[in-house]
């Protein structure tokens, strides 16, 4: 795995992370490729970050600084623990350099090796510029929902894509 | 055998658990023991805060439960999931047809719902029930559940509203 630069690294999540994750949602237009929205976001976030007590997130840093948060949502019931489903968050100021890339292989990598998944799978609110990263790390789409989500009144489609090991 | 139907009630959790807990039902739903069960069963009948679970009963007794998942997210909420039960001693009765159109008839009209969408797994019966109440496929996810090392497919449909 390429670091986008020498200064970046990855670590476990950790609780206070749930500040910097807060800043990077500062506009509603921020929470477009979300569930919840601008005034939802306080308290789906905490609920993210929660999984860090699992270990099943991960922080990418610059200089120390967390960039990104990404997350693998472990599924509570025996028959489906196979698999699971995870979301990625960015820091707009460093977008298009690599790390939402190098993020999704580390959780792909977590998830294969701590939690011996079989798949990991996502959902993409269209349109949104994390598609063609799952589609070059060869995520399969398996279902496609037309107006399933609305922002601003208006309806976009979501994509259920897979990743298989 | 008169049927009728009235909003879920906390106290209907425990019909859940029991037809949950049937021979054979666990095969449609990715729960393995008591614990998933209700802990499932809770969740699923939290939503009768909202009026959005019903309860059928067959001569004044529970026989079946369904409910919507209502969305928390502004967003999302003009869809939804359901999520369906019937009592074993009291299927092939048209009790499923009634309450997921009374289910239906609910979200459209007191929820606003455009559109309505379901999980059912590969090989379970009630998706001709589904498909003749106007739900269509729209994907599948194989490899949703395994069971004793047996794979099976969660097959999602849908119905716009």
């Amino acid at each position: 795995m390429i670091p986008p630069s020498p200064d970046f690294d990855i670590r476990y999540s950790e609780l206070t992370d749930l500040d910097a994750m807060q800043r990077w949602l500062s506009e509603p237009s921020d929470c477009n490729g979300f569930p919840f929205g601008f005034e939802e976001k306080d308290d789906a976030l905490k609920n993210w970050i929660g999984f860090s007590k699992f270990k099943a997130s991960l922080t990418a840093i610059i200089h120390d600084a967390p960039c990104a948060v990404g997350t693998l949502f472990l599924m509570p019931y025996r028959k489906v623990a196979h698999h699971c489903s995870f979301y990625l968050l960015v820091d707009p100021a460093h977008r298009k350099k690599g790390i939402g890339t190098s993020m999704v292989r580390n959780l792909l990598h977590l998830a294969h090796t701590r939690f011996r998944l079989e798949s990991v799978h996502a959902e993409v609110f269209l349109p949104n510029p994390i598609s063609s990263i799952l589609q070059k790390l060869r995520f399969e789409e398996f279902a496609r929902q037309e107006n399933f989500v609305k922002i601003d009144g208006r309806p976009h489609a979501r994509l259920l894509v897979e990743h298989f090991f | 055998m008169v049927i009728t139907t009235r909003f879920a009630e906390e106290a209907d959790q425990k019909y859940l658990v029991e037809w949950l807990l049937q021979p054979g039902v666990l095969e449609g739903f990715p729960l393995s023991d008591l614990r998933e069960i209700e802990d499932a069963a809770r969740i699923w009948i939290s939503y009768y805060k909202q009026n959005g679970v019903l309860t059928a009963l067959c001569d004044g007794v529970p026989c079946g439960i369904a409910n919507l998942y209502l969305q928390p997210y502004k967003k999302l909420a003009h869809q939804c999931l359901l999520a369906i039960i019937v009592d074993e001693k009291f299927r092939g009765k048209g009790i499923g047809t009634r309450l997921i159109n009374e289910l239906m008839a609910l979200g459209k009209e007191r929820f606003h719902l455009e559109l309505i969408h379901l999980e059912v797994y590969e090989g379970n019966p009630a998706i001709r029930l589904y498909e003749r109440l106007g739900f269509a496929r729209y994907g599948m996810q194989r490899h949703f559940v395994k069971d004793q090392g047996r794979y099976i497919g969660k097959i999602l449909m849908q119905k716009k509203l």
